[in-house]
Order: C-alpha cells, then structure tokens, then sequence
C-alpha cells in the first residue's frame, strides 16, 4: 500500500546537538503510527519538524505521493496536515464553537472569505459534527479557557482535525488525563482513522500497544526500530534502550 | 593629499566627536530603556521625559546656586525614588490584569509621559534654555579643537556605563536582576524580592535617563518637547542593539550616532533620522531579535 | 445560530446606532440655534474617529498595537489636499487617496508585518516618525506651514450636492462617511478573514497550523486600517481648508489611541465614542486651561489601571447577554 506520509532522512541540529538525525518512516492510509522514545529522542522535534514549525537542515517529506521541502507551517496544513500540541495551544479567549470555526473556515472555498460568517455554512455544519463527535455539544458556548483539562485536550484534537486533514499528528493527546478520559480519548482516536492517518506521540505504552497499527522508536535523535507493535516490542535493541528504562 | 587631512582635521573629527559624545548620552537613556524592558518586559514611553526632568532639574537647581558637580550627583538621586514610587504605584498596578502587559505598560507610561510634558510646560513654560557650559574651553591636538566638556561627558559617561555593567553582572543585586529577568517565578521562588528589584531596577533607569538630562543639558538646549525627539534615537538603539541587551545598547548607540553625525556631514541632517530608521528596519527584517541577546537569557 | 463573537458586532451595531440618534439630536438642535461652532467641533471629532475606528481594527481585533497610525491618516489629508488645490472635485480626491494608500499601506505593511508585538509598535512608531519629520522640512509641501487656501467644494451626488462650507450638511455628510467605514470594517471583521485576525490577537503561535499565513493575515489589516485612517483623514483638509505636519505628529496618533482605550479596546462602536468623548473633553477642559493634556493624561491612566476594557467593554457585554437570551427562544 502506498503511504499516506514519508518522512525521508530528516535532521535539524540546535547548537550542535543532532535533536534528529535523519530520521526515515513511512505511514500508512487509515492507520495508526505511533513515534515513541524516551524523553529527549527527538519525538516532538520530529513532528515539528513534519508539520513545518522548524525547517529541516536535511530531507524532506512526501505527501500523498507528492514530495515537499521547506515547507512553511499554514501552506503544509493547506496541503493536508493537521497537528495538535503536546502543551495545549488553543485560542482560550474564544468559545469552543469559534475555536473550531477558526479551524473548520479553510475549508470554505476561497469566494466566501469575504462573506459574514454566519453564512460559511460548510463550516457551520463542521462545527456541529465537531461537537457531537467529541462530546462538547454542551460547551460550545463556552471559553475554551473555562474547560476542564480533559475538555481542552479534546477541542486540541477537534481543532486539529477540523479541516479534514489527510494527516492527523497527535502530539501527546492523552497528556495529563486521568485514566478513563485516555480509555475514551484512545477510542475515539481509533474511530478517527476511517478517515485520516493518524501519526501520534504517545507516553502511555499499554495505549500504544493497544492502538497502534505500526510504530517507531527514536532515541537520542535517531530512528532505533520501527514495524508493528508485536515486532518491536520483541526487538532486543529496544528493549535495552526504551522499555528496559521505562521500568527501572 | 593636504585637503584630506584638513577635512579630517576640522570637518570629519569634530563631528565624530560631537557624535560621540551624542552617542554616551543616547546609550545612558538606551541603557535604562533596555534594562527596564529586559527586566520588567514595559516599553517605557515616558523614559524620554524623565530625560526631560533631568535636564529641567539641572537648569533650576543650577539657577538657585547648585554647582554642576553636586548636580551629577544629586539629580539622578532625586530621580531615582521618583522612578521607584511610579514603579510600585502605577505601573505594578497594571502588571497583572490579564491584558497583554507589553500594552498595558505601554500605554500607561504614555499617559505619564502626556502628564510630566505638561507638568514641565506649567513649571517652566515654553521657552527654550540652554545652562552655561560648567568647563568652558578646548584643548587643541593636532590642530583639532576639542571642546573640554564634550571629552568630560564622553570620559565621565562611559565611566557610568561601566558602574552599570559592573552593577548588572558583578553585584548581588545584578544577579538577583538577571535571575528575574530570566524567569521571574523561579527567582522568586529562590527568595529574590521581585517586585522590590522591579521598582529599584526601574529607578536606576530613570535615575540614568535623568543623568543624561544633566549632561546634555549644557550642550544641547532644554525645551518641553525634548524627551520626545530624542527618546526616538534611544528606542531605535534599543531595537537594534537587541531590546534587553546591555552590551548591544552601548554597540548599537555609539554606532547609530556615528552615522548620524557622519550622514548628516554629506547629506541634509534632516534625511539622517530616515537613514538611522532604514537601518533598524534592516535589523528587524534580518535579525529581529536585534544584534544582541536579551538580559538574563544570553 | 450567532457565535459570541457575532452577537458581540450584533450589540456594537446598536451602540452605534444609538450613536447616530444622539448625533442627528445634536445636528437638529444645533440646527435650530443656527450654531456653526460646535457643528464644525462635531465634524472634527468625527472625523478624527475614523482614525480611532482604524487603530481598533489592528488593536483590538488584530492585536497589534499602531503606535504611529497618524502617519496614514496625515498621508490621506496631504494627498486629499493636494489633489483638491489641482482638481476640486471630492470623488477624484476619495478615489486618488484611496489607490494611493492601497500602495503606501503595502509597503509600509511588508515592514512592520513581519514584527510582532513591540516591534510592531515601534516600528508603525518611527515610521510615523520618520514622515511627519521629512514632511515638516519639505517645502514643496508647504514644511511646518503645512498646505494652505484648500477650496470649498460641492460634493457631487447627481441629484443634489452638499457644500463642506454648510456646517449642517458637511456635519451629516461626515458622519455617513464614518458610519461607512465602520460599516466596512465592522462587515470584514465579522468574515472568515476577519476571525483569522481576531484568532491572531487570541493566539497567533496556533495561526499557521490552521493553514493561514500570519504574514498575509497582518498584511491585510494593515492595508485596511490604513485605509480607513486615509480616507478619514482625507476628509480633514476639507473641513478646516489646510493641512500641517502635525497630522502625523505622535500626539494625533496617541489621541487616537487613547479614544480607543477610553471607549473599549476590541469594540469598533468604542472607538468612536472614546474619541468623540475624548473630543468633547478636551474642548470642554480646554475653556478653563490650556494645560488640558494634563487632565487627559490623568484621566487616561486611571482608565488604563481601572477600566481597561473600556466604557463599551462595560456596557456591550450586557447587551449581548441580552441578544444571546433573545437569540435562544
């Protein structure tokens, strides 16, 4: 199956420290793939680097078959990326429903820029889908400011994929919920990938095990394996340098 | 080869100097601008009429008798505790309301600064004054005349601005400022009396701001709308020389006043101001965070 | 089905509204006492919140703040000036301002679009600076004299004309004026494009990810408060019969901002009724002194510590609480 993303041999180095160092992967249409390493592996520099926050020194990526090189962040997002934030990043000032309008408005054909916004219907109907499908119908009226932090990482989620991305990046969704919100956050991700490609950072290991279609493991910068969750569980390679430490 | 050397001599030199001596002053207002934005992140728009005060403060004590020397002193020790009392009275007031505190502080330092033009305007009214030089003469080096004061105020300024830089990284207090200023909560939490070293930072700005006034005083002439024109050349400083940054105040202001004065030898003195403009532009689109790094954070 | 924001530009409209029933009162009794004086104040003051209505659009909605946006509204009143000593005709003078400012505002926005925040404001700051400094000494612009003997003009309208000597008309002719440019800017700030200026003031680092270019976005407001501040001010020369470099002086442009901090930062109706306060206050405070910029100042600080959102920032809240409860049945 042709992937949906490629990242080929990124690297970025900050003040000489290689924070990723050529790092190749592909994922797949409708899947999961999940990035996993200890802290500092370079996993959030990784997703930075793919959704264009910071510009690579080297490699590029290949889109839906397409390859792009030094892209900037909205015109990656135009083509079909989609992130969230590891540290939630929304417009707190805004209500929910304006949060996700703000998101959803790109996909308004370029002609109703310049009309009032209550008539970009399709956008409209977005916002409502949004509601329902992550459960904050009875909070649109609300600042995203006021929202519980489950809420918030939700909208994060919702914000991220309202413009139908090909490519949904999560950046940690689950970050700070407690366990029944993750249980249900894990499920709804799962639903997700009737439509989308999902690429995630995650720190809960029973979770990505449990969802992910494929994964890879980055340490100090590097890819160190990558296959599905069965196959990388067994390497020995990472046994040593991620689960071994996450027990000690 | 006869006329360069007279160009030099009696045309390009006397106006470096002249320039440079500009230059000590705009670095003693940048420096305050720069420490108190590096500190406290407030755009001081009432740093150019403390400037003003200063000078209006030297005018009237010298007036009633006050010799120059004890004025060096005492002005900048009448500021400071002006300065301190806004700091804790007006502007901490607005530091946390929830609003943007770069516009908030911004725009209540405006409004301070409409107040004290207009308070200057009501005590000593429109005229212009110009104190009397306290060294008159010049001494001649190769032929050049070097007026005495303006080699006192480039002598005695940089001296100021090296008790500054000692005062930032050499003391105690300078560590406790660097410490806030790179992560406010974190020095708190170590015991660093915030807000005390907010009011006395900004205090040591003013106080700065006000020695400048005493300075430049004798040379150029005392009007209400001074602090306006020449806080401009103290902001563009400070963009250029990295907003925060010490060293890059005193780099950018001396090199921002030597185009200046040499611009103006070539080219209508009118057209200078667009030239120092031009290059802080420059610095904005290719360097934004200016030519040096912030206080605390480099 | 009206979001906040939405409602919010639903009740601005109202105090607008009201706004125009309190200025056709004025212009009815003013009328009847067959005043001049203060009909001519009132289209001054009208005149100069065109200028607050464009320092809110990047205030208030887009988060910049123009700490030099008299530099627009001067350019509007030199170029409206110069056009109407040739040719004294209104629509050619509109019509030259207008393309005029479209470059002007381009090539100031590719500049101070790409800084944010204080730089930004110091920028807009020296830009302003810089202008009104080489206005002052260019002689073909009449220097610190400014342009002088503009013609009264008969503003064509087809049907009828209306003289800017007749207090009345040029009075009510203004005030549609402004009300137009705060009908455009109220339209645009309530589109797709304006939410994308409204999320930059919210949360410019999440901008890009949502696939708008904050260049772009910061770009096109730029050119549109330049525009209202140049059409504004293209109307001053009319009114009073000269223009000077203090148009762009950063007393104008600090008043303008002011007006909008007193009014209601973020409300656009705010904005004309902080200025036009500001307006009354100052002629008010100016008739028992001169120092009337003292009392301003003071006034200003207090509003700053106290009421930072504003008058409009106290009262529009209410009234849209009240269209959301008519708004759900």
């Amino acid at each position: 199956m042709k992937p949906m993303l490629e990242a080929r041999n990124l690297a970025v180095s900050f003040g000489g420290i290689h924070a990723v160092d050529g790092v190749t992967f592909a994922a797949a249409p409708n899947q999961i793939t999940t990035v996993i390493g200890p802290n500092g592996a370079g996993k959030s520099t990784l997703f930075n680097l793919i959704s264009g926050a910071v510009r690579p020194h080297r490699g590029h990526i290949v889109l839906d078959g397409k390859r792009h090189e030094h892209m900037r962040p909205d015109r990656l997002r135009e083509l079909g990326i989609g992130r969230s934030f590891q540290i939630t990043n929304l417009f707190f000032e805004l209500t929910v429903a304006e949060n996700l309008r703000l998101a959803a408005q790109l996909l308004e054909p370029r002609k109703h820029w310049l009309v009032p916004v209550r008539r970009s219907t399709l956008a409209g109907q977005r916002v409502g889908e949004l509601l329902e499908e992550f459960h904050l119908a009875g909070k649109a009226d609300e600042r995203a400011g006021d929202l519980s932090h489950g809420e918030q990482r939700r909208l994060e989620i919702a914000v991220a994929l309202a413009a139908r991305p090909k490519v949904l990046m999560l950046d940690e969704p689950t970050q700070g919920m407690s366990h029944s919100d993750t249980a249900e956050t894990a499920r709804l991700i799962r639903a997700l990938t009737d439509s989308v490609t999902v690429l995630l950072i995650e720190h809960d290991i029973g979770l990505v095990m449990d969802i992910s279609d494929r994964i890879v493991v980055m340490h100090q910068g590097r890819k160190l394996a990558d296959g599905p969750p069965a196959e990388v569980r067994a390497d020995p390679a990472v046994q040593a340098a991620y689960f071994g430490h996450a027990r000690s | 080869m006869d006329g360069v050397l007279s160009y030099i001599q009696f045309i390009l030199a006397p106006q470096m100097l002249t320039g440079l001596a500009l230059g000590v002053a705009v670095v003693l207002v940048a420096l305050g601008l720069t420490i108190i934005f590096g500190l406290l992140d407030v755009i001081n728009m009432a740093h150019g009429e403390f400037y003003a005060v200063g000078a209006y403060l030297a005018v009237a004590l010298g007036l009633a008798g006050i010799n120059f020397w004890v004025l060096l002193l005492l002005v900048p020790l009448i500021m400071a505790p002006i300065g301190y009392a806004l700091e804790r009275g007006l502007i901490q007031r607005v530091f946390n309301t929830g609003e943007d505190r770069h516009v908030t502080t911004l725009l209540l330092t405006f409004g301070l600064a409409m107040v004290i033009e207009e308070l200057i305007l009501i005590v000593f009214g429109v005229a212009t004054m110009r104190p009397a030089t306290p060294i008159p003469g010049a001494i001649q080096v190769f032929g050049m005349f070097l007026p005495n004061y303006r080699l006192f105020l480039i002598a005695f300024g940089l001296l100021v601005v090296a008790g500054v830089a000692i005062a930032v990284y050499r003391t105690r207090f300078g560590s406790m400022v660097r410490a806030a200023a790179f992560d406010r909560d974190m020095a708190a939490s170590l015991g660093v009396p915030v807000s005390q070293v907010y009011a006395l930072t900004f205090a040591l700005g003013v106080a700065l701001a006000g020695l400048a006034g005493v300075l430049l005083a004798p040379i150029y002439s005392v009007f209400p709308t001074m602090g306006r024109d020449f806080v401009f050349i103290a902001f563009t400083v400070v963009i250029v020389g990295g907003m925060g940054s010490i060293v890059g105040a005193v780099v950018a202001g001396l090199l921002l006043t030597q185009v200046q004065a040499i611009s103006s030898l070539f080219i209508s003195p009118v057209w200078s101001q667009p030239i120092v403009f031009g290059i802080m532009v420059l610095v904005l689109v290719l360097r934004p965070q200016g030519l040096f790094g912030r206080l605390g954070h480099a | 089905m009206l979001d906040r924001l939405s409602l919010s530009m639903r009740a601005s409209h109202i105090l607008v509204a009201l706004l125009v029933v309190i200025a056709l009162v004025f212009a009815l009794v003013a009328w009847s006492t067959g005043d001049r004086f203060y009909l001519r104040l009132a289209t001054e003051a009208l005149i100069f919140a065109g200028l607050a209505l464009s320092v809110d659009t990047l205030l208030g909605y887009t988060g910049l703040l123009p700490l030099g946006q008299a530099l627009f509204f001067g350019f509007g009143a030199y170029v409206s000036a110069l056009v109407l000593r040739e040719a004294p005709s209104f629509w050619t003078a509109i019509g030259v301002v207008f393309l005029s400012t479209l470059v002007v505002g381009l090539t100031g926005g590719v500049i101070a679009s790409r800084a944010r925040g204080v730089y930004f404001a110091l920028i807009s700051f020296g830009l302003a600076q810089v202008v009104s400094k080489v206005v002052f000494n260019i002689r073909e612009l009449g220097a610190s004299d400014g342009l002088r003997g503009i013609p009264v003009l008969d503003i064509e309208f087809g049907l009828f004309s209306i003289s800017t000597n007749a207090p009345l008309a040029f009075f009510l002719f203004t005030l549609a004026f402004i009300l137009l440019l705060y009908a455009l800017a109220a339209y645009l700030l309530d589109t797709p494009f304006g939410r994308v200026l409204i999320a930059l003031k919210a949360n410019e680092k999440r901008v890009p990810f949502l696939g708008y270019s904050v260049f772009g976005a910061r770009l096109a407001a730029y050119i549109l408060a330049a525009e209202i501040a140049a059409l504004s001010g293209a109307l001053y020369p009319m009114l009073r019969g000269f223009v000077s470099p203090e148009l762009m002086f950063f007393a104008v442009s600090g008043n303008a901002i002011i007006g909008v901090i007193l009014g209601g930062v973020g409300t656009l109706a705010g904005a004309l009724y902080g200025s036009i306060l500001l307006t009354l206050m100052r002629s008010i405070v100016g008739t028992w002194t001169e120092h009337h910029l003292i009392v301003i100042g003071l006034v200003f600080i207090i509003v700053v510590i106290f009421l930072p959102r504003g008058l409009l920032g106290f009262v529009r809240p209410r009234l849209e609480a009240v269209l959301s409860r008519r708004q759900k049945p």
